[in-house]
C-alpha cells in the first residue's frame, strides 16, 4: 500500500499523534510506526506492511479539524516549538486543568474504533526442539545445523533477511539463501512473526501468521532478528520525504519505485558508504553523502561525501538539507544511513544481558552464540555480528542450540 | 521560527523533551522513557532507544547503566482477536518462572548515588512507592521531622508505577469508602498542590454483574455507598448501554454506576510527591538498597543500606509485596503474601469509552486513559503466589477473550504491551498499618491488596498526624496484631 501510495506521489500518510505533524513512511519495513493509515476500517495499520487490493480504502488517520494535507491542530506544533512538558502545563489553577484535561482527552489517540466487530481467531499450539527466529543469513545458517524438529520464523514473505538488499558486502548469496530455504521445506514459516517470548517452565512464543497466533513451546531458541533502520533526530527529520535508506533500497528492489530523482544521504561509517552504492546501483542521484558520525568514515573517491551534521530538512515533502557547515543542498528526498540497531527485545526480554554501541543495544553472546540465558542463542546483527560475520555466527550458534 | 528535533516519532518525543527530563533529575533509561513517553507507542522503542541512549550517555550515564528499558511483549502491534482465539491449554503456565529479576542488576548499581547518607534521620520510610513518598510530603508539612526515603530501584519500578490508574470510592467496607473519598478529592487538586499533572479524569466506574447472585452483591454495596454520601446507583442494562454503547447486552444482568470514579496517570502522582518532599527537606533517595534493620531493647534503632547506616526514630515499612521482607529484618513477621497482576495496553484510540468497566465475577476490567489506549486487566484464581513480576501469554489470551466477548468491536484493536505487578495481599484484604508487634518504632504501611495507590493521600496524611501525636483509631484497627488475636476487617470488593 506504501508503495502504490508513493508512486502515486502521496508522501503525508496521517498527522502526528500530538502536534499534528505530517507524517509519511519512514522505514519500509513494518517498525517504525509512521506509516500509520486506517484501511479498510480497520485502524492504525503500517501501510508499507499491508497488500494493496483493488477496491481497498485507505484512509490518513488524526486531522479530526480539516483534512489531513492541511490540519488545523498543527497549531499545537507552533505553540510549543521545542517540545511540550505536559506534566507541568496548566497546573495552577483547577479551571484552567480541566479545560486542558478535555482538549488533551479529545486530541489524544490516534485511530478511530474498527467499523466491523471480529470473532476471535482459533489460534494453535505447537511444540518444538529449537525454534529459530529470522530467516536471514544467520537465522538460515543455524536453522540448517538443526535436525528435523526444529522450526525457522521469519517475517518477511521470502527468506534471506538483510542479504536481500544487496547493501552488506559479504553477506549471503541468493543462491545459498535459495538452497538453504528449499532444504528446510515446511519448517520455514513464512510471513510469520515471533512477537512475544515468554519464559516459563520452557520457553515459549507467541508467533503470529497468516492463520493467526501459534503457541510455540521449544527447548531452545535462536533469535537472528537481525537490525532496524534507525532515524537521525536532527529538526525536521520526521517529515515526510526522510526515508531510511535500506528502506529505500527495498522499496526499489521490490516494487520498482523510487521517490524522485537525487537523494542526499545522511548518517555514518560503513553504512552509509554501502548503502549510498547500492542507491545509485538502484537508479539515484546523489547529491552528497553528509557523515555526521563521531568518527569520520574513510572518504570514497567516486561519490560526493562531506563531513557535516545535519541543521534541519526543510519542506514537506523535504526538498532540502541545511548542514552546519553552511551547505543547502536541494534534493527530492532525504535518506537516512545509520547501522541498523539490534533488534534485541525478544532476546533481552527473556533475560539476556545487551550492550550499548553506536548502532543500538546488541545482545551479549560469546563466540559459539551462547548468551547468559541456558537456552538462548544468538547470532547475527542481533549479537553485533552482522554483514559478514552472520552466516559464520548463524553456524556457530545454530551447532551449540542443536547440542544443547 | 524553531523545528523539532523528534527523537520519538510514535509520541511525538523531542530531544528537547529528554533534556527537560534529565533536568527533573531523570537520569536512568525506565525514568525518562516514563517521564517524557518515548517508546510507549506503536512502534514500542525500536526507533528511538537506541537514539534516548546515545543522549544519555553524551550526557555522563556510566556504561553498565545503558541498558535499554525493559521490552514488552508484544514485539509488534498484534489483534485482540488473534489472543483471544489461543486455546488456553496452549498457554497454560508449566511451572514456576525462572526470574532474572532477582539477581543483582548492574545497571542499579552504576546508578546508585555516589554522595553519603546521612546519618540520622528522625523517620527513615523504607519504599519509594506511592505510600512512602506521601508518607514524606506529609510529613514534611507538618515539619518538625527530618525524613529519608529508600527506593532500591528508580520510582515508579514497583506497583505504584504498574498499576492501571483506576480510582473509585465503590468499596464495601466504611473505612475504605472514606479513604477513597479523601484521595480522590485530593487528586483533583493535586495539580495545585504539588504542581504536576495527574490527569485525573472522571469518567465513573460502571462495575456489571453477570449473574443474579453478582447483581445482590452490587445492590448491597450501592446501599451502603449511599448511606456514605455516594452518588452510586444500580442501573439498568439499557442504561449502561448508554454509557458504553458497544457493550455486549447478553453479557450482563445489572449493573452499578458512579460518575464520580475515574483515573489517574500514575507516575506523576510519584514524581509530584517526590518532589514535594523534597522542596520541603526531605531526602529521596533511589537506588539505594536497605540490607538489614537493626534493633535493641524492644526498638528499631537504624537501617542499614550499600550506602551505609542510618540511625532512626522511627522506620515504615511502606515496601508494598515486598514489606514482609523488610519487616522480617527486624524479626516481625507480616502474613502479606504477593501475587502477580497483570495488565496490557491497546495501541492509541480516540476517545470512545468514558468510564472505567468492571465486571465483576470474572474480575475484567478496562478503561481508556488519556492517551487513547485501552488499560486494563484481569484477575487469575489458578495465578500461585510468588514475587513474579513477569508477563505471560496465559494473560493476554485470558483477557484478549473477556475483552472481545464483552466487546466485540475489539476485536481487529491491536494489542501494543503487557506487564506484570504485584498485589500485596492479606489474609482479609485489609491493609496492615501502625505499630509492629514487638518492636517499637518499626511502622507498617502495606497489605493495600492492588488498591493502595487510590487509597494513598488520604492514609499518608492521616498517619503522618498520628505519627506526630494525633488519636486515630484506625491504626489500633488495621495494626498487624489482629491477625494474631483473629480480627478481621474484611472486604470484598477487591477486583483482580
Amino acid at each position: 500500500m506504501a508503495a502504490a501510495l508513493l508512486r502515486a506521489g502521496v508522501t503525508t500518510f496521517t498527522r502526528s499523534i500530538k502536534y499534528h505533524r505530517p507524517r509519511g513512511p519512514f522505514c519500509l519495513g513494518g517498525s517504525c510506526g509512521q506509516c500509520l493509515m486506517r484501511v479498510d476500517g480497520v485502524p492504525s495499520l503500517p501501510a508499507c506492511r499491508v497488500l494493496a487490493r483493488a477496491g481497498s480504502s485507505c484512509q490518513r488517520q488524526n486531522a479530526p479539524l480539516g483534512s489531513v494535507e492541511a490540519d488545523v491542530l498543527r497549531a499545537a506544533d507552533f505553540l510549543f516549538p521545542a517540545g511540550l512538558d505536559h506534566h507541568h502545563l496548566f497546573t495552577s489553577s483547577r479551571a484552567l486543568g480541566r479545560v486542558a484535561l478535555e482538549l488533551a482527552r479529545r486530541l489524544g489517540g490516534l485511530g478511530e474504533l474498527p467499523d466491523r466487530e471480529l470473532p476471535p481467531i482459533p489460534g494453535r499450539a505447537r511444540e518444538v526442539e529449537v525454534a529459530v527466529v529470522g530467516a536471514g543469513p544467520a537465522g538460515l545458517a543455524a536453522a540448517a545445523e538443526q535436525g528435523a524438529d526444529a522450526v525457522v520464523i521469519e517475517r518477511e514473505a521470502a527468506p534471506g533477511g538483510a542479504s536481500l538488499f544487496g547493501i552488506d558486502p559479504g553477506c549471503a548469496e541468493p543462491s545459498w539463501v535459495e538452497q538453504t530455504a528449499r532444504a528446510l521445506g515446511d519448517r520455514l514459516w513464512l510471513r510469520s512473526e515471533a512477537v512475544g517470548l515468554y519464559v516459563d517452565a520452557t520457553p515459549l512464543l507467541a508467533v503470529q501468521g497468516p492463520q493467526g497466533l501459534t503457541a510455540l513451546r521449544a527447548r531452545r531458541v535462536v533469535v537472528a532478528t537481525g537490525g532496524v533502520s534507525q532515524p537521525l533526530a536532527f529538526p525536521g527529520v520526521d517529515r515526510p520525504g526522510v526515508y531510511a535508506a535500506r528502506g529505500l533500497v527495498k522499496l526499489a528492489r521490490d516494487h520498482g519505485v523510487r521517490v524522485g530523482a537525487s537523494l542526499v544521504v545522511v548518517g555514518e561509517g560503513e553504512e552509509l558508504i554501502h548503502c549510498s552504492r547500492a542507491l545509485v546501483r538502484e537508479g539515484y542521484r546523489l547529491e552528497a553523502l553528509v557523515d555526521a558520525g563521531d568518527e569520520p568514515c574513510p572518504a570514497p573517491a567516486d561519490l560526493p561525501w562531506r563531513r557535516a551534521r545535519p541543521l534541519r530538512a526543510k519542506g514537506n515533502p523535504v526538498r532540502r538539507l541545511v548542514l552546519d557547515d553552511g551547505a543547502r543542498i536541494d534534493c527530492d528526498a532525504v535518506a537516512i544511513a545509520l547501522p541498523p540497531a539490534p533488534l534485541h527485545e525478544l532476546a533481552s526480554g527473556a533475560g539476556a544481558r545487551t550492550r550499548f554501541q553506536q548502532g543500538g543495544f546488541a545482545v551479549e553472546a560469546d563466540e559459539r552464540g551462547r548468551t547468559d540465558v541456558p537456552w538462548l542463542f544468538a547470532a547475527g546483527r542481533v549479537a553485533g555480528r552482522g554483514g559478514g560475520q552472520a552466516r559464520d555466527s548463524g553456524v556457530a550458534a545454530g551447532r551449540e542450540a542443536a547440542h544443547g | 521560527m524553531a523545528e523539532k528535533a523528534l527523537l520519538c516519532a510514535c509520541e511525538d518525543v523531542t530531544v528537547h523533551d529528554v533534556e527537560v527530563a534529565m533536568a527533573h533529575g531523570h537520569r536512568d533509561i525506565e525514568s525518562v522513557k516514563r517521564y517524557t513517553g518515548l517508546g510507549t507507542g506503536p512502534c514500542q522503542g525500536k526507533s528511538c532507544a537506541a537514539g534516548a541512549m546515545r543522549i544519555l550517555a553524551r550526557a555522563g550515564l556510566p556504561e553498565s547503566a545503558r541498558v535499554s528499558f525493559r521490552a514488552r511483549p508484544p514485539l509488534s502491534p498484534t489483534r485482540i482477536a488473534e489472543y483471544a482465539g489461543l486455546p488456553l491449554e496452549a498457554v497454560e503456565q508449566l511451572g514456576d518462572t525462572p526470574l532474572r529479576l532477582a539477581d543483582p542488576d548492574p545497571s542499579a548499581e552504576a546508578l546508585r548515588p555516589r554522595e553519603p547518607l546521612p546519618e540520622r534521620a528522625d523517620v527513615v520510610i523504607v519504599g519509594g512507592g506511592i505510600m512512602g513518598l506521601a508518607l514524606a510530603w506529609n510529613l514534611c508539612r507538618l515539619g518538625g521531622k527530618s525524613v529519608v526515603v529508600l527506593e532500591r530501584d528508580y520510582l515508579c519500578a514497583g506497583a505504584s508505577g504498574r498499576n492501571g490508574g483506576g480510582v473509585r470510592a465503590q468499596w464495601t467496607t466504611p473505612s475504605l469508602i472514606e479513604l477513597a473519598t479523601e484521595s480522590i478529592d485530593f487528586m483533583s487538586r493535586f495539580a495545585q498542590e504539588l504542581g504536576i499533572n495527574v490527569w485525573l479524569r472522571r469518567g465513573g466506574y460502571l462495575f456489571l454483574a453477570h449473574d443474579a447472585a453478582t447483581a445482590v452483591r452490587l445492590e448491597a454495596g450501592t446501599s451502603l455507598q449511599r448511606r456514605f454520601g455516594l452518588a452510586t446507583r444500580i442501573i439498568s442494562p439499557d442504561e449502561a448501554l448508554d454509557l458504553v454503547p458497544d457493550l455486549d447486552r447478553r453479557r450482563f444482568v445489572s449493573a452499578s454506576w458512579n460518575p464520580d470514579d475515574g483515573v489517574v496517570f500514575p507516575w506523576p502522582f510519584l514524581w509530584g510527591y517526590a518532589e514535594g518532599a523534597r522542596r520541603l527537606g526531605a531526602r529521596i533517595e533511589a537506588f539505594t538498597r536497605v540490607t538489614g534493620l537493626e534493633a535493641s531493647g524492644g526498638r528499631v534503632r537504624a537501617v542499614r543500606t550499600d550506602r551505609g547506616a542510618i540511625r532512626a526514630d522511627s522506620v515504615v515499612v511502606a515496601c508494598g509485596a515486598w514489606s514482609p521482607a523488610v519487616a522480617r529484618m527486624a524479626g516481625v513477621e507480616l502474613p502479606n503474601v504477593p501475587y502477580r497482576h497483570e495488565i496490557a495496553s491497546s495501541e492509541p484510540l480516540k476517545p470512545f469509552l468514558g468510564p472505567l468497566v468492571s465486571m465483576l465475577g470474572t474480575g475484567l476490567y478496562f478503561s481508556q486513559s488519556m492517551r487513547g489506549e485501552i488499560v486494563g486487566g484481569m484477575g487469575d484464581h489458578d495465578e500461585p503466589p510468588g514475587a513474579n513480576q513477569s508477563s505471560s501469554l496465559r494473560f493476554l489470551a485470558r483477557y484478549s477473550a473477556a475483552l472481545a466477548e464483552l466487546m466485540p468491536r475489539l476485536g481487529d484493536v491491536k494489542m501494543l504491551r503487557q506487564w506484570a505487578g504485584l498485589y500485596d495481599v492479606t489474609p482479609d484484604g485489609s491493609p496492615v498499618l501502625g505499630e509492629s508487634p514487638g518492636v517499637a518504632g518499626l511502622l507498617q504501611m502495606s497489605g493495600f491488596v492492588g488498591h493502595g495507590f487510590m487509597m494513598a493521600p488520604a492514609v499518608a496524611r492521616r498517619m503522618a498526624a498520628w505519627m506526630g501525636g494525633a488519636a486515630d483509631e484506625m491504626f489500633e484497627r488495621f495494626s498487624a496484631r489482629r491477625f494474631a488475636e483473629g480480627r478481621l476487617e474484611r472486604e470484598t470488593m477487591i477486583i483482580g
